[in-house]
């Protein structure tokens, strides 16, 4: 029951904290970062103005970024409630403590990025920090699902046969997976700086006049795909039904990302493709940290 | 229907609405932007002098979209940093034929039309750049009347705020001309109006 308890609570959280990334990206496709100048305040009030502002403050783009900032403090106090019941219930176990109290310190961390972001007027490189503690929390709120998941289903997780080269590969698969996500946001970053100081071209030029390391997201989009069909042929077989499934969903989801970072190119980055290519491919952070742990089967022991 | 099938069921329709709220919020966002340059009010008639004696009127914004200031040459405070923004955004709309800039001194004893030139050399690359001088009474009526900007003890108390004018002497927006953000954000309006009219 305790356990029960605290493995929704964390599936809640996580479920919050990618659907606060689909927020937040939101945010940056519609570029209403600034859509509050302040923080922790929006405009003169905590609620953003209801109607034509004196400040001249876009209460469309404030509305946007507020929603933000609420879904921000929901999960907050949704890992809060986490982490009251692993501090009452799993004292004693470490792992689960500790991975709770490290969800807290990164969802306030992250909190208050989001307000040093407004305050430097959208840095970019504040803003790909503030991706990278998102991307650690979806990780460590996994970690807590899977584990607690575990713990509620051992006989489940009994007899698996280890792959080592497996297990290693999916951690491969997170380190470049969380390196090819920043590097996305590293070609938005170079987009806006050659659009700030050219205003008039179009984005078709604008691609044209990126870096070369645009090619390098494409090279580790396609290294992943390989190294995601490698990891799919080696759960095929596999007795556990979930692991098959996320082998499946790995897979998946590099083709469609793939699929839609080719769509940003020829039809010149709709916005609505952005924020579905960032946020799918966030999902595969915490997919794989689930996966890792499914088939490392420490019951065995 | 099993417990697998409806979950995906569900997590389909879940994207699906989160796409169309996507949709939906970055469509209001592209309207808000357009919202936000709705006209406030046109320009009256006014006449003054180009630093090269050329006279220089309300008639002259027509077809072009204007970015105008007040400023005096010998201002330390905010001018510079005005001028130099409106020198960026400049060169930055360089291949473009569609904007102007005007600046109109609030100093016009000292700011003589060589005074101008000189201030012109400095800040400007184009000839799409207007620095504009004429009686002093004149200037505090387009900035009270015409601009809705303060302009109280004179010449220091000129607003610093720039003025965006469409190219059918529209007022459409006023930026604080000092703030980075803003000039971003004057930028970004101007390739609105640029590309919607």
């Amino acid at each position: 029951m305790k356990k029960q308890l605290f493995f929704q609570s964390a599936v809640v959280s996580t479920i919050l904290s990618y659907f606060l990334i689909f927020v937040g990206g939101l945010v940056r496709v519609s570029g209403a970062g600034m859509g509050c100048p302040n923080w922790p305040k929006c405009g003169d009030g905590w609620m953003p103005p209801t109607n034509i502002d004196i400040n001249q403050i876009n209460t469309t783009l404030a509305w946007i970024e507020f929603t933000n900032r609420m879904f921000g403090v929901i999960l907050g106090i949704s890992i809060i409630i986490l982490n009251v019941l692993a501090v009452f219930y799993f004292r004693k176990n470490y792992n689960l403590l500790f991975a709770s109290i490290l969800s807290l310190i990164f969802v306030i961390v992250n909190g208050v990025l989001g307000g040093v972001l407004v305050w430097f007027e959208l840095n970019p490189y504040i803003k790909t920090v503030h991706m990278l503690f998102a991307l650690i929390l979806v990780s460590i709120l996994s970690y807590i699902c899977i584990k607690s998941y575990k713990m509620i289903n051992t006989t489940l997780f009994k007899g698996l046969k280890k792959n080592p080269i497996l297990s290693k590969s999916l951690i491969v698969f997170w380190i470049l997976i969380v390196v090819e996500i920043l590097l996305g946001t590293g070609i938005r970053t170079n987009l806006e700086l050659v659009s700030i100081e050219n205003p008039l071209l179009s984005k078709g030029e604008l691609l044209n006049a990126l870096d070369s390391y645009k090619y390098f997201h494409s090279f580790l989009g396609f290294t992943l795909f390989f190294l995601s069909a490698y990891i799919y042929s080696k759960l095929r077989t596999n007795k556990l039904y979930i692991a098959r499934f996320l082998g499946i969903f790995i897979l998946g989801m590099i083709v469609v990302q793939i699929f839609l970072g080719e769509m940003m190119i020829f039809f010149e980055l709709p916005q609505l493709t952005r924020l579905f290519h960032t946020w799918g491919s966030s999902w595969l952070v915490g997919v794989v940290i689930i996966l890792y742990n499914c088939i490392s089967n420490e019951y065995d022991k | 229907m099993s417990m697998i099938n409806k979950k995906l069921i569900i997590a389909f329709f879940s994207v699906l609405i989160l796409g169309i709220i996507g949709l939906f919020t970055i469509d209001q966002a592209t309207q808000s932007r357009i919202n936000n340059l709705s006209v406030i009010s046109e320009v009256p008639s006014f006449q003054l002098d180009n630093f090269d004696g050329t006279s220089f009127t309300e008639k002259n914004l027509d077809n072009k979209i204007t970015v105008a200031s007040f400023i005096f040459t010998q201002c330390e405070g905010a001018c510079p940093i005005m001028s130099t923004n409106m020198g960026l955004l400049q060169k930055r709309f360089s291949d473009s034929d569609a904007l102007q800039f005007v600046s109109i001194t609030t100093d016009p004893d000292y700011d003589s039309s060589s005074v101008l030139k000189e201030f012109s050399d400095k800040y400007s690359s184009k000839n799409n750049w207007f620095f504009l001088r004429g009686d002093i009474n004149d200037v505090v009526k387009l900035s009270e009347d015409g601009f809705f900007l303060s302009a109280s003890l004179l010449p220091t108390g000129h607003s610093t705020r720039l003025v965006l004018i469409d190219k059918d002497r529209n007022i459409r927006q006023y930026y604080e001309g000092t703030v980075d953000a803003n000039i971003i954000e004057l930028q970004n309006d101007i390739v609105t109006l640029i590309n919607k009219g």
